[in-house]
């Protein structure tokens, strides 16, 4: 499956945000069958920050791991937070 | 012209420069003009040239030091929500500058973790006032953010009690990965803040927090911290791009 992020959201930047994101997310998440990839797409997103992404994109990466494929982009924000989130595995 | 708007010689006179120099700025795009179709001249809406004679971080110097008062009202953001919408819209207002097209994401970002952080790190502990003064100046080109909360050390000690100064806590807050609050596995804000300062040639950030001060300018991993000239509880940044 593909979850596109701009769905959330184009400025996400909260974890608050992020948390309730994740949590309205879940059900869907959790109907994915087992051997589907679960593609991250930042497309449209405008600005993105560590604490909104360690709310959604960590909880994501420590359930599904492999599975999970980051989309590539060009912006900024996502690329700087990803970079951190690397950074502290 | 419509109400609202002067011309360049009212703009000068209020501004104490030239009109030369207001054309200067006008060309470099550090305070921009408005032109009227049909005769071509220069006018200014009178609120940003209100807002180019402020001193926005004088403002929020004033409002962390001064007993506990609400800012103003333009400047307050109460909670959260707030922060949230007006963070949309300065992210709107850089949008539209073309030296800063393609970086831009990076200072909404960059404010929204030190925004949030003021947040996060104070529900329901607010000393004083409950929220943070929050301005900007898309032509003086600074971000100022501030609040009369905690601070860093006193945030940071129930993680890390042996911290033993507010310098000691800066350097931690934008060095190790350390979260205080207990709920949440990471703090990563002011790393962040760090990073995207070092690598990026555009930005400065000016940060305080109790009797310190800390300083990273563009490109540099330095954080350059000291004793600052004022001593209060809260953290007050001032971002420049």
């Amino acid at each position: 499956m593909i979850i596109n992020l701009n769905k959330f959201g184009t400025t996400l930047t909260s974890r608050q945000d992020g948390k309730e994101a994740y949590n309205a997310f879940l059900s869907t998440l959790q109907a994915v069958p087992d051997n589907e990839e679960i593609e991250i797409d930042f497309d449209g997103v405008v600005t993105f920050t560590p604490s909104w992404a360690d709310e959604f994109i960590t909880p994501i990466l420590n359930t599904y791991g492999r599975r999970v494929k980051l989309l590539h982009t060009d912006n900024p924000s996502v690329k700087a937070t990803l970079r951190l989130l690397e950074k502290i595995k | 012209m419509n109400f609202g708007y002067i011309t360049i010689a009212e703009a000068a006179k209020l501004l104490g420069v030239s009109i030369d120099t207001l054309r200067r700025w006008d060309k470099k795009g550090k305070l921009k003009a408005v032109r009227r179709k049909g005769d071509g001249y220069r006018y200014y809406p009178i609120e940003i040239i209100e807002l180019y004679l402020k001193d926005i971080f004088a403002l929020a110097k004033k409002w962390v030091t001064d007993p506990p008062a609400l800012p103003e009202p333009e400047y307050y953001c109460p909670d959260s929500l707030i922060f949230k919408n007006r963070l949309g819209r300065l992210e709107k207002d850089l949008s539209t500058m073309d030296e800063i097209k393609n970086i831009f994401p990076l200072i909404t970002a960059i404010v929204g973790e030190i925004g949030n952080n003021s947040y996060d790190h104070n529900l329901g502990n607010w000393p004083d006032i409950r929220g943070i003064f929050f301005a900007y100046d898309v032509n003086k080109k600074q971000i100022v953010l501030a609040d009369r909360g905690q601070g860093v050390l006193k945030t940071l000690k129930k993680v890390k009690p042996s911290l033993d100064n507010d310098n000691e806590a800066l350097e931690v807050a934008f060095t190790e990965i350390i979260s205080s609050r207990k709920s949440e596995a990471r703090g990563n804000g002011l790393k962040f803040v760090r990073q995207v300062i070092s690598d990026n040639s555009s930005f400065s950030i000016e940060f305080y927090s109790g009797s310190a001060k800390l300083f990273i300018k563009q490109g540099s991993k330095n954080l350059n911290i000291k004793n600052s000239d004022i001593n209060y509880s809260g953290c007050m940044s001032l971002i420049k791009f």
